[in-house]
């Protein structure tokens, strides 16, 4: 019983790091998005190295967190900051730029208004920018709350050289009960685990419902009516609210011009304005001027304390580093193939039903955010036979292979899922009307009508796909007496070094691969990007003046 | 009970695409009951009727895009149970695919006839000249005016060799200008030598297109909706919109629709 009791506050704990993590990136991207479109300084470095961030996968940042959080700052502290830094790196970056692009596209004439109305910095937040990046962050909410639970499973608990560091939570009690092979335990926590995600998923769910709802500028569903909730956290809340409402009553009233104070004068208000506006170009600037200052020292500290043994040393594992990322970019190109053709037949199949649509919806929502590290053992144990019967000794691919698809294929599902319920009304009834058969809609119409979906879905699952490899290529004893081990490949030798506390080679591989992501973002991502951009937009297919 | 009526000699013209009784119910509400209408070869039919009234509901049935409630739709005689491109329609907001070429485009009509490749350029070709695109094949659509894409978009359906044309609202993203150019050439595009087609249905809200395109209009109104009234213009192309008779024929439209509306 205390171990259940156990079992529920871990899935709790790690849970509550997941909401604290989003609601971290969600406030600090409301502040970095406001400062962005004031100061363009700051806008130039802060998009260019989300760009930069966004395509380089979570393990990547790996040894860089166990360098600087647990050799550095060390202790419980340590361990906790480093497993939410993992978690904060595979969330922040969508829900950033999200807000970033929300803030640049409120439209002028809502500005205007607020200009207007005088409102000052907190109020054109408030009444203005932040529900305008509400849809923007709803549509964010399910696909990060996924990829934090995927991470949160393997950063609670992780070794370097003979030490192993954990922190309380579902992932690490997990890894505790499958060593202690008390798989009766196991089950029961998935169970817990499956339930608590569930009913977060739900809560999502509604939550991005009622955004939409509410804060699209065109939407058709109608916006829930929430008074009676409303009371109730009023009520329930009203201590903690008063005093807070005080303060700012007592803001309001000296600093804004309200009924019965003395109107201030149009100079006045410009100058104001004007300062405000000063305030956040220099800040912008002196935040951009620090992070590149901190950017170019680190990277120059680093360089020099490397000494020439260790250049050399580095150089000479060079040609294997290269070599096994060539066995792990197959590995991807297998991957996204089978999640693109899995995912355009299934979406397409799903999307003309229904009450199909909205049960494959759900159990794909739960089943994405149910992190794969923790079932995996599982399956692995009870499919091992047969798979090994069937496949011999490709057997280690095959699983590596579906981990990497487990973990990833919903982006490319969603995405593609989106695309084809973007195809205009009138578009389904063409094709209907010139009897076009199955292959020559999917052809014609939907795979070019959903490119731009397909690029966006494809480039989150080819990175996340290496989250799934890093997992997959090296896990001793994932059950009893067996372990997963492929011969060749990248995510095996970070994990590998990193575990035999090579931290230095496990950098330099990281740093190499890195380079690939953003070279491989910048030569093919972008230009794809680019070109569906540019031809195949098929809501530019219909025209309305 | 019908206003104004004056009955088509259906034997002569014969009846290419027929609603028998047709009723449609959307939820709980009934949209239109009892729609018996047909169109007659070479004829351009129009139905009209206020905004909300099942217009294009209705039109979608008689392609059979909705299945019908209550009573039937008949293609030559046949019972349409499903879309076909036997009968096209021709969408309000314009539709052409961005990344094809105003000649893939229509190219696409032809696609279910599996015919040779070249053989489908040579006919989306002669399409295009005759919806006057000629030189604007290798187009894209954003390429082109409004105009020009619905004349895409006819082409399209012409290609697909269709009996019957369902035109909804097809001029109400145009400016009127091209609107005009466009009304004027079009009963020589649609019932040209070489075209299959035999009868047209137009939705519309504006009377005097109404009055210059049709044979036959239809009134709808109501709540579930009914045919109101069906009036035959008779006037001879090209319809001269200064002509009395035409001022006549909009003022009998207006009538009807405006005593339904107080009713």
């Amino acid at each position: 019983m205390d171990l259940i009791l156990t079992i529920i506050l871990a899935s709790l704990v790690s849970t509550a790091r997941v909401f604290v993590v989003i609601g971290l990136s969600i406030l600090t991207g409301w502040g970095f998005g406001y400062i962005s479109i004031k100061s363009k300084v700051f806008e130039n470095v802060y998009v260019a190295l989300n760009e930069v961030f966004e395509s380089v996968p979570v393990i990547a940042f790996f040894p860089v967190v166990l360098i600087l959080f647990v050799n550095r700052i060390g202790g419980f502290v340590g361990v906790e900051l480093a497993s939410d830094f993992l978690v904060f790196t595979a969330v922040v970056w969508n829900i950033w730029i999200g807000i970033y692009q929300a803030f640049k596209t409120v439209p002028i004439s809502m500005i205007e208004e607020i200009e207007n109305l005088r409102y000052g910095f907190l109020n054109k937040l408030k009444y203005l920018y932040i529900p305008f990046s509400m849809p923007r962050i709803a549509a964010n909410l399910i696909p990060s709350f996924s990829d934090a639970f995927f991470y949160i499973m393997v950063s609670e608990v992780f070794t370097i050289g003979s030490t192993s560091y954990s922190t309380f939570g579902i992932g690490s009690l997990i890894v505790k009960l499958v060593r202690l092979g008390m798989w009766n335990y196991v089950s029961y926590a998935l169970l817990i685990l499956g339930v608590i995600i569930g009913g977060s998923v739900y809560l999502l769910r509604e939550f991005s419902t009622y955004a939409i709802a509410r804060y699209s500028l065109e939407s058709d569903i109608p916006i829930p009516r929430t008074k009676q909730i409303q009371r109730y956290v009023a009520k329930f809340y009203s201590p903690i609210i008063k005093p807070t409402k005080r303060i700012r009553y007592y803001f309001a009233s000296k600093y804004t011009p309200v009924r019965g104070r003395k109107e201030r004068g149009d100079y006045d208000y410009y100058s104001k304005k004007e300062i405000e506006q000063r305030i956040l170009k220099v800040l912008g600037s002196i935040i951009a001027f620090l992070i590149l200052g901190i950017i170019i020292y680190s990277s120059f500290s680093l360089l020099t304390s490397i000494t020439y043994a260790e250049w050399k040393y580095i150089f000479s594992n060079t040609l294997e580093i290269v070599y096994a990322l060539a066995y792990d970019y197959a590995r991807v190109a297998v991957i996204a193939v089978l999640s693109f053709l899995v995912a355009l037949f299934a979406s397409y199949s799903i999307v003309n039903h229904k009450k199909v649509e909205a049960l494959v919806i759900s159990l794909i929502q739960m089943l994405a955010a149910y992190p794969a590290p923790a079932y995996f053992p599982i399956l692995f144990a009870v499919t091992y036979g047969i798979v090994y019967r069937f496949s011999g000794t490709l057997t280690t691919e095959f699983f590596v292979i579906l981990l990497g698809f487990l973990s990833t294929f919903y982006y490319i599902f969603y995405n593609i899922w989106v695309g084809i319920k973007a195809i205009p009304k009138e578009i389904w009834e063409l094709m209907d009307n010139l009897g076009m058969n199955y292959f020559q809609r999917i052809r014609y119409v939907v795979l070019p009508g959903t490119l731009p979906y397909i690029i966006t879905g494809l480039t989150s699952t080819i990175n996340s796909a290496w989250g799934g490899l890093m997992i997959a290529e090296y896990w001793p004893n994932i059950v009893e007496g067996k372990s997963l081990e492929v011969s060749h490949g990248l995510m095996k030798l970070l994990d590998l070094w990193t575990y035999q506390g090579n931290l230095m080679l496990a950098s330099w591989a990281s740093f190499i691969f890195s380079l690939f992501v953003i070279v491989f973002s910048v030569v093919f991502t972008r230009n794809m990007m680019n070109l569906s951009k540019e031809k195949y937009v098929i809501e530019e297919g219909i025209y309305a003046a | 009970m019908l206003l104004y009526e004056k009955i088509i000699k259906g034997g002569k013209v014969g009846r290419v695409l027929e609603a028998v009784d047709v009723g449609f119910t959307y939820g709980k509400r009934e949209i239109f009951e009892k729609i018996s209408m047909s169109v007659g070869n070479g004829r351009i039919v129009a139905i009209v009727g206020p905004s909300g009234v099942g217009k294009s509901t209705l039109l979608r049935v008689l392609g059979g895009f909705l299945r019908p409630d209550e009573g039937k739709v008949l293609l030559m005689g046949k019972k349409v149970v499903r879309p076909t491109p036997k009968i096209m329609l021709i969408h309000q907001s314009i539709v052409t695919f961005p990344w094809m070429t105003a000649l893939e485009n229509v190219m696409l009509g032809l696609k279910y006839r599996k015919l040779p490749k070249e053989l489908c350029k040579t006919i989306a070709r002669q399409m295009l000249e005759m919806v006057g695109l000629e030189g604007f094949e290798d187009f894209y659509p954003k390429e082109l005016s409004g105009g020009m894409r619905q004349r895409i978009a006819i082409a399209r359906a012409l290609a697909a060799d269709p009996l019957v044309l369902l035109m909804d609202e097809p001029f109400a993203h145009l400016d009127e200008l091209t609107a005009e150019a466009l009304r004027r050439e079009l009963y020589k595009i649609l019932f040209n030598v070489n075209s299959t087609l035999k009868g047209v249905i137009l939705v519309s809200h504006n009377l005097s297109e109404v009055v210059e395109l049709s044979d036959v209009v239809y009134v709808l109104n109501g709540r579930p909706a009914t045919i109101v009234a069906k009036i035959e213009i008779e006037m001879e192309r090209p319809r001269n919109p200064r002509d009395q008779k035409f001022y006549y024929y909009i003022d009998v439209l207006n009538d009807t629709l405006l005593y339904k509306g107080e009713g």
